[in-house]
């Protein structure tokens, strides 16, 4: 396969799951909202933290409120990582390699794309815009099981399951992460009670509420919750399971040894790290640490299977195919 | 709600493809008609939505370049097909082949021989200032002697009911996606119909793509390495390349993604290292191709793929250089070369053409601007014409001027009036002007499609059909043996 091909592909997931994770982001957190002890208020720069853009946000706007924020992480044009933008580049990776997937991948690719262009660019209210990111969700996951069931397991294919994982990885270390960003009035009854709350609605936040309480229990303290998210090997966000399926991929690639290296290294700092430690101090630090590990990744990837990469497409000459 | 249907339909004075003079449906178009009428207006406008939203669903879409930049349009496509008789379309089939054989053998004898020159068949001088010769082919022998091994080649039925070749399209036609996409959405939104004809299926095109190129493989005996080379996704004929790789099961490449090694073969650059590719359908032009031959700032193309190909050890279609033939000028002499080298009168007749090289024909051309068709030899996609009777004093002060400064560049044709069909427009069926472009192959074989793609002005009384000029499209049905 073309390393083009398999760095577009690549991108392609990145992007997708950038789109469906922040989409799931948001409507949790409307949901957690409403669930808002009175006294506490829920400071929007802690979604725009998650999302890794709480400064290119405060370069464009002066205050982080729900319109603005919501505004700059579903639609902006000015944010690249804005669902409508990464489903445009989502879309427009796809044209590139068209070939290599099934037929009907384009087809329903266009279709989430026409979705989002025709539901997006209004201003969204509450409801409609609950309804509308699920409406993206669905179609996406759509896709996603399109591929799973009529896609040979061939090199394309374990480039769209990398970039899927690599892009959850880091979705969950940054959910993980802002759990610190959120200052709560933790010596009043009401606080504690909501912290139970907040790592509730993490899990909410990674879709992975009902899973944690089938595996785990009902009750979400932090300990647990952190253990979760970080070494669960069963559901399909946690880094541990996220690390592990980017192994597995790598075996099926061609002379992947070096990455491999890269990746143990990381999920050797995963396994030794003490949860109950983390839970009291450090644990934005060992987030720091596990997201310098997942950029040594994603370096070796690159350098591995996509070293011809030009940077983004440049725009051939008009006459370079004389349209006869 | 507007009334649609083949009733009170006003032909012009065009030939008609589905409506008679006297008005009523041809034979094979009563079908149709009947059709439509049973379907009725509130169904068929239901249907036309479904068909415009799954071409957006599909994205089958193409560039057009405009000052306020590039928009990725929807395909236009016109629900009511056109419809030709089989058996005319043998004799047209027959015709095609016919044609490509020749301009391919003429192809080999410029630039090997030249014997059609010595021989005074045809005069040097059209050669020594052809744009599309190319200095880097003489002395080459493409495997079969083929150089063009796809041709568009554009016809228009005069009202006299004749096909006539408007011109052949050597280099790097397009459009063959189009016509495959015509005929399936017509097949998912109207299918009740095709149970009422026999329409002979295009749904082998690309499978035999497939086998012309694969037939120029350098290692026969594998299953060869083929990929489409596209200039990117910029390009307005973007959708058809991935299409065609896509169809064909083969890799599609920008240049980028090819290096020519000092063992004269190409590769590409793979995940895993370097593969040898064996076949290239190149969809970029010939300056494009080879920095190191042609226009050294081309970052499009592969630095030394003319060495490779010149070497035997990749196979190139179409092979660079085959747009010699596809000049407007040369056009006019495919008849002599049909006679030259097959020994046969041509069967599909040439447009009667005025080559302003000539001092008779240019004083001609001069003298009757406002009658006839104006066309620069090496253009296309329909730019730099004159359509004498639309045009101003004005733009025929120009295209003198032009004529007297470089007469080798232009030729006239009369005004053919372009036959018409039913197109559904804003005052529901209307009569708009056609022509049609079957796709031609040839490697080990010849291969003509069954029909073509029928492109359509969309436009009230327009000649224009290009795409990149507002025109649309229709599925094209070759029927057998009556309905």
């Amino acid at each position: 396969m073309l390393s083009r091909v398999g760095e577009n592909l690549y991108w392609m997931t990145r992007n997708m799951e950038r789109a469906d994770n922040t989409a799931r982001l948001i409507n949790a957190v409307t949901l957690m909202t409403l669930d808002m002890p009175s006294g506490a208020t829920f400071g929007w720069d802690a979604l725009l933290k998650v999302a890794g853009l709480d400064q290119l946000f405060f370069m464009h706007y002066s205050e982080a409120n729900e319109d603005a924020v919501m505004r700059f992480l579903i639609q902006d044009a000015r944010n690249p990582s804005s669902i409508m933008n990464c489903i445009t580049h989502g879309r427009e990776n796809t044209r590139s390699f068209r070939e290599v997937l099934p037929v009907e991948s384009w087809e329903w690719m266009n279709e989430l794309y026409l979705y989002a262009r025709k539901e997006l660019p209004d201003q969204l209210n509450r409801r409609h815009r609950y309804e509308v990111l699920q409406g993206i969700i669905r179609r996406r996951q759509s896709i996603v099981g399109l591929l799973a069931g009529t896609m040979s397991r061939d090199d394309a294919f374990q480039f769209l399951v990398l970039g899927r994982n690599v892009e959850r990885a880091y979705m969950t270390s940054r959910i993980l992460d802002v759990s610190h960003a959120i200052i709560l009035p933790s010596d009043t009854p009401v606080g504690k009670q909501y912290g139970d709350l907040l790592w509730m609605n993490i899990l909410k936040a990674l879709s992975a509420h009902q899973m944690y309480r089938r595996h785990v229990g009902v009750h979400a303290g932090s300990v647990q919750v952190i253990g979760f998210l970080l070494k669960d090997p069963l559901f399909p966000r946690t880094l541990h399971h996220c690390l592990a399926e980017i192994g597995e991929r790598l075996q099926f690639l061609p002379h992947s040894e070096q990455v491999l290296q890269v990746l143990r290294e990381t999920q050797a700092m995963l396994r030794d790290a003490d949860v109950a430690a983390l839970a009291h101090a450090g644990l934005h630090e060992f987030i720091d640490q596990l997201q310098i590990g997942l950029n040594a990744l994603h370096a070796a990837l690159c350098e591995r299977y996509f070293p011809v990469s030009d940077g983004p497409l440049q725009a051939a000459p008009d006459d370079a195919e004389v349209e006869e | 709600m507007r009334h649609i249907t083949c009733e009170g339909y006003q032909a012009g004075n065009a030939f008609d493809e589905l409506i008679a003079p006297d008005g009523h449906p041809r034979p094979l178009a009563r079908g149709l008609c009947d059709y439509i009428a049973e379907l009725g207006s509130e169904e068929l406008s239901g249907r036309v939505a479904a068909v415009d939203a799954a071409i957006m669903t599909a994205g089958i879409t193409f560039m057009v370049y405009t000052e306020s930049g590039n928009i990725d349009r929807a395909w236009p496509f016109d629900v009511i097909p056109r419809i030709i008789d089989g058996h005319e379309w043998e004799r047209v089939e027959k015709g095609l082949k016919q044609r490509l054989a020749a301009l391919n053998m003429f192809i080999s004898d410029i630039y090997n021989e030249q014997k059609i020159v010595k021989d005074g068949v045809f005069p040097l001088e059209v050669l020594q200032d052809s744009k599309n010769f190319r200095a880097a082919c003489v002395g080459t022998m493409p495997r079969f002697g083929v150089w063009a091994h796809v041709c568009g080649t554009d016809l228009v039925r005069h009202s006299d009911g004749e096909f006539y070749v408007l011109e052949d399209n050597l280099r790097v036609p397009s459009g063959v996606s189009y016509m495959l996409e015509n005929r399936r959405l017509m097949k998912r939104l109207f299918p009740e119909v095709f149970g009422r004809y026999r329409i002979r299926s295009m749904d082998d095109y690309t499978a035999r793509l497939y086998d012309t190129l694969a037939a120029l493989s350098p290692r026969p005996g594998e299953r060869p390495v083929i990929v489409v080379l596209t200039p990117g996704i910029f390009n307005s004929a973007y959708f058809e390349h991935s299409y065609l790789a896509q169809q064909m099961g083969a890799e599609l490449v920008e240049g980028a993604d090819l290096v020519v090694l000092d063992d004269d073969c190409v590769y590409m650059k793979n995940i895993d290292g370097l593969q040898r590719v064996d076949v290239i359908y190149r969809r970029i032009d010939d300056d494009f191709l080879d920095p190191e031959v042609f226009r050294p700032d081309s970052c499009l193309g592969v630095r030394g793929l003319m060495r490779a190909w010149k070497s035997g050890n990749v196979g190139l279609a179409n092979a660079p250089g085959a747009g010699v033939a596809d000049d407007k000028v040369v056009y006019a002499y495919v008849p002599q070369m049909i006679k030259y080298y097959l020994g046969e009168e041509a069967i599909l007749p040439n447009v009667p053409s005025y080559l302003c090289m000539y001092e008779k024909d240019r004083e001609y051309v001069l003298a009757n601007l406002d009658k006839l068709v104006v066309k620069p030899a090496n253009e296309s996609g329909g730019y730099g014409m004159l359509i004498g009777p639309q045009s101003s004093a004005e733009e025929r002060a120009k295209f003198a001027a032009l004529i007297r400064e470089n007469p080798r560049n232009y030729m006239a044709q009369p005004t053919l009036s372009l036959s018409t069909a039913p197109t559904l427009c804003e005052e529901g069926l209307a009569p708009r002007h056609l022509d049609l472009r079957p796709f031609v192959l040839q490697s080990s074989q010849l291969y003509v499609t069954a029909g073509g793609l029928t492109r359509v002005a969309m436009r009230k009384g327009s000649l224009v059909v290009n795409s990149s000029q507002g025109g649309g499209s229709k599925d094209t049905w070759i029927v057998e043996g009556g309905q």
